[in-house]
């Protein structure tokens, strides 16, 4: 059990030195540890190592010293031997000369032999021995009051050419003393043997007497005789003598060596030979020097190294923080991007479709109602293509903002893409809250917005539906939803509707409609009928208008009035519009290459073809592509499309007159226009609008009105022209008001190419009007 | 003192004029045959054997100057390097002869034995192998 929180702790413990903070440092200390423990140890054995091996040279090297004084001392003692022996036998005189020249003398470079007297008085010598009497020397005094070898000393201080005097008594023949014989030596010679390579600069080679003093030592090329030491100190022990010797104190010169002495055998001598320390050591010490410097190189890079190391690893550690970090916050990111729109931070498609899931099961748990609004802007395309992109972002971002304000924070605005929003209003207390609520956007929706630093308008439409009554699932909600959407733009935009079963069909029929026409251009379903406008006095006809009709294979004939809206909104009417000017202007063309009569042909434009950036230059290369002369087309416009922006349609205006193109104002009187406005624009006919041909004879006020009109057209001297023409009465008003062109279903309904070319064939300058309704509707061959 | 100073000094002219005017000359038998002065060198420094050299006595001017030109080392130095060879018993220094006359003899007896005299000394008992300069 105790186990257990002690294996955490030093876990812990562990996992904390595992840091990069710990961990370097810990390792640099280790190394270093290691490194300097193995360096000092290193220098520690080379220096035992070194020490021993001087010991044992000394040894060595005291070794050969003996062998070789022993060697001298014999060749010494044989001398004065000999000598002795020589004079005892023969007398005093002659002695050293006879033996000189048998040649059993030593060399004269470093012996000198002598004889002296019982006095003391030098008899012979074989070099001069510089003194006559040697009565006062204590190797005399001592040879004569005892009998053995005797080594006599140098004054203490430099050797230099000093001698050492070896001795032996002379006996007379009754034995009594009667002189001595001396061999004296070059003190140097004893030490000449002195190898510096071998014993260095501080070594060590020397000669004691018994009685401690030095006959000669030599260090180096320095020599001294003299100096007293202690004896009993030098020599070693018994048990000493195979051991190593030790570091010891030279009390002559204060130098530490390893010293080994020795007595010599027979001679009243001993010898000795040291190593300086300092010397013998000087080697590894230079090597240790070597060492510490590459450890402490050594230090330093492991501490560089390390120091390198920790910080990378640091700052990996800190990157990959950051990384994680950035990884994080990243996946945020995308994960608000998964459910928001980009544009407008409203949830998008997918958030908004889970949330509609989650609260149809809550509405379910808890018995409530809830509502879903889609909501559509209405001609937003029209905005974002006139006006751009940038414009149409802004618009929607302020949208989004507007509609936000106009909920609880309960309910949930999305984006569901486009200029699609949709409102869910989870806790309806009863349906009238989704109303207001609907009626509030309306009204946000239709303030003003400040675009590109212009103000604009916009209105949409909403379509609603409401659980459970209208679905009880997600689909089924958003799609009733989406119809009744649908049939709010159908009820003229700009409202709301709820969702209704009998709003399903007609729906349905409005999406297969959208559909279908956007193909039907590239199937060729699409077809000019052309209508006669008759000039008022010849009866002849004048001019044509270009009617677009559409042929479905399934829908069969579909009127413009079901489709243009559509073709409107989708903005699919320019590249239709397009088409019915070229074929317009091509069908002209090749009729007056058959030879009949150039008449000129009007065609409708709508307010979203109006505001086409290329409209001037389409029409420019249709009439050059068809070779149709610009007079003969008459393009025409609705008054309230023209006064929607005069400036604007203004500046159009000019670029088709420029064109040479003619211009008709259509459905004239119903957009509340002032003279003043239309004398500004360039135009070249007016067509008045069916309904006041309608009221032109009924009550006298219509007709008034109407006469007014025709009265303005003339006072703008424009051609006028009158539309919807349908009864006899109506064309008798109109002629006896001098209106110049009718046009109306009671002289010609539309009719397609070749019919018409047939009516324009058949036309004879005599025809008029007044034959039967029958009569001109089936005018003769 | 100052006279004494000053004939140690004439002395010193004189000895010196005199060892200019007393060449050396490095003497053999007449029957042994060539030798350089490197040979002559090795013989006196212990360096080599062959031959048997001989020395006049140790110190005197003679002995001093031979050394001199024919090794290029003093007295001392000398007597250092023979002290060494003798004391690790790698040979003998030349056997001292007491004067010109007696190496003249030595060298006459034995066809090995080399010396050196003035040259005012030679005569037809030797040959003259190496003049020194």
């Amino acid at each position: 059990m105790n186990a257990q929180p002690l294996r955490e702790t030093l876990r812990r413990r562990v996992g904390r030195i595992a840091e990069p903070q710990f961990l370097f440092p810990l390792i640099a200390v280790v190394l270093l540890a290691a490194m300097w423990g193995a360096t000092l140890g290193l220098i520690r054995i080379k220096r035992a190592e070194a020490a021993h091996d001087a010991a044992i040279l000394s040894r060595e090297l005291l070794g050969t010293y003996e062998a070789q004084v022993v060697r001298v001392l014999r060749e010494i003692d044989q001398t004065l031997n000999l000598v002795k022996f020589w004079h005892e036998r023969t007398g005093m005189h002659g002695t050293l000369s006879e033996l000189e020249d048998r040649g059993l003398l030593p060399p004269d470079l470093v012996f000198s032999v002598g004889i002296a007297d019982r006095n003391g008085t030098i008899v012979e010598s074989t070099r001069p021995l510089g003194t006559v009497s040697v009565a006062g020397q204590d190797y005399f005094r001592k040879q004569r009051d005892g009998g053995s070898l005797f080594v006599g000393q140098l004054p203490r201080g430099a050797t230099g050419d000093g001698r050492l005097p070896f001795t032996r008594r002379l006996n007379a023949a009754n034995g009594d003393f009667d002189g001595v014989v001396i061999v004296t030596v070059d003190a140097a010679f004893f030490v000449s043997g002195y190898d510096a390579s071998k014993l260095g600069e501080h070594g060590v080679l020397g000669i004691l007497g018994t009685d401690g003093i030095f006959r000669v030592r030599r260090s180096g090329e320095s020599m001294f005789s003299g100096d007293a030491i202690d004896y009993s100190s030098l020599l070693p022990t018994p048990d000493e003598v195979e051991a190593e010797p030790p570091v010891s104190l030279g009390s002559w010169d204060g130098v530490w060596r390893w010293s080994s002495a020795r007595e010599i055998y027979g001679f009243p001598l001993a010898i000795l030979v040291g190593l300086a320390r300092e010397e013998q050591l000087a080697a590894v010490q230079r090597d240790s020097i070597g060492y510490i410097c590459r450890a402490a190189a050594g230090s330093v890079g492991i501490v560089l190294l390390t120091a390198l190391l920790g910080r990378m690893s640091w700052q990996l550690a800190q990157s990959r923080v950051r990384e994680s970090e950035s990884k994080l916050e990243h996946a945020r990111r995308v994960e608000y991007l998964a459910y928001h729109d980009g544009l407008t931070g409203l949830p998008n498609r997918s958030m908004f479709s889970k949330l509609l899931s989650q609260r149809i099961s809550e509405a379910r748990r808890y018995n409530r109602q809830l509502a879903v609004a889609f909501l559509d802007l209405d001609r937003f395309k029209q905005i974002n293509d006139t006006l751009g992109h940038e414009a149409g972002d802004q618009l929607l971002q302020e949208v989004g903002t507007r509609l936000q304000g106009c909920v609880r924070d309960s309910d949930t605005v999305a984006r569901l893409g486009g200029d699609e929003f949709v409102v869910l209003l989870p806790e309806l207390q009863d349906g009238k809250y989704a109303a207001t609520v609907a009626q509030k956007i309306l009204a946000v929706i239709g303030k003003a917005f400040t675009l590109i630093g212009h103000e604009f308008r916009v209105t949409a439409s909403i379509g609603i539906s409401v659980y459970p009554q209208d679905g009880q699932d997600e689909q089924t909600l958003t799609k009733n939803a989406d119809i009744a959407m649908y049939q709010a733009k159908a009820e003229g935009k700009n409202n709301f509707q709820f969702y209704s079963e009998k709003l399903n069909a007609n729906s349905l029929e409005r999406l297969t409609l959208e559909s279908s026409l956007r193909h039907a251009l590239e199937r060729d379903e699409f077809r000019l009928h052309y209508q006669a406008k008759r000039d008022i006095r010849s009866g002849r006809i004048a001019g044509m208008e270009a009617l677009l009709r559409w042929e479905h294979p399934d829908l069969g004939t579909v009127t413009p009035m079901q489709f243009i809206p559509v073709a409107e909104e989708t903005g699919l009417i320019v590249p239709i519009g397009k088409w019915v000017l070229k074929t317009a202007c091509l069908q002209s063309v090749a009729w007056q290459n058959e030879g009949l009569p150039p008449l000129s042909i009007a065609v409708n434009m709508t307010a979203r073809q109006f505001s086409d950036e290329y409209l001037l230059q389409d029409l420019a290369s249709i009439l050059e592509a068809t070779g149709m002369k610009p007079q003969l087309l008459e393009l025409e416009l609705a008054e309230s499309l023209l006064i929607h922006d005069v400036e604007n349609t203004l500046r159009i205006l000019t670029g088709l007159k420029s064109l040479g193109i003619r211009i008709a104002v259509d459905d004239f009187g119903t957009g509340y226009s002032s003279l003043a406005t239309l004398q500004r624009f360039p135009l070249d006919t007016v067509k008045i609008d069916r309904s006041f041909i309608g009221d032109l004879v009924g009550p006298s006020e219509n007709a008034g009105l109407a006469d007014a009109i025709i009265a303005m057209g003339k006072s703008l001297s424009l051609t006028v022209v009158a539309q919807g023409v349908e009864t006899k009465e109506q064309a008798d008003f109109l002629q006896a008001h001098a209106c110049d062109e009718l046009q109306g279903f009671y002289f010609n309904r539309p009719l397609p190419a070749y019919q018409f070319a047939k009516l324009m064939r058949a036309q004879t300058p005599e025809i008029t009007y007044r034959g039967t309704r029958a009569g001109l509707q089936n005018p003769q061959p | 003192m100052k006279t004494s100073a000053l004939s140690a000094l004439l002395l010193g002219v004189l000895a010196a004029a005199g060892i200019r005017a007393e060449e050396i000359v490095v003497i053999v038998n007449p029957a042994a045959g060539p030798i350089s002065k490197e040979q002559i060198a090795d013989l006196y420094l212990g360096r080599s054997g062959g031959l048997t050299p001989v020395d006049q006595p140790v110190g005197s001017a003679i002995y001093v100057e031979f050394y001199k030109k024919a090794t290029g080392r003093d007295i001392a130095q000398v007597k250092a390097l023979w002290s060494r060879i003798l004391f690790t018993g790698r040979g003998l220094p030349p056997k001292q002869l007491p004067d010109s006359a007696a190496v003249k003899h030595a060298v006459a007896a034995n066809p090995n034995v080399v010396g050196y005299i003035e040259k005012s000394a030679v005569d037809a008992s030797v040959k003259v192998a190496l003049p020194l300069d």
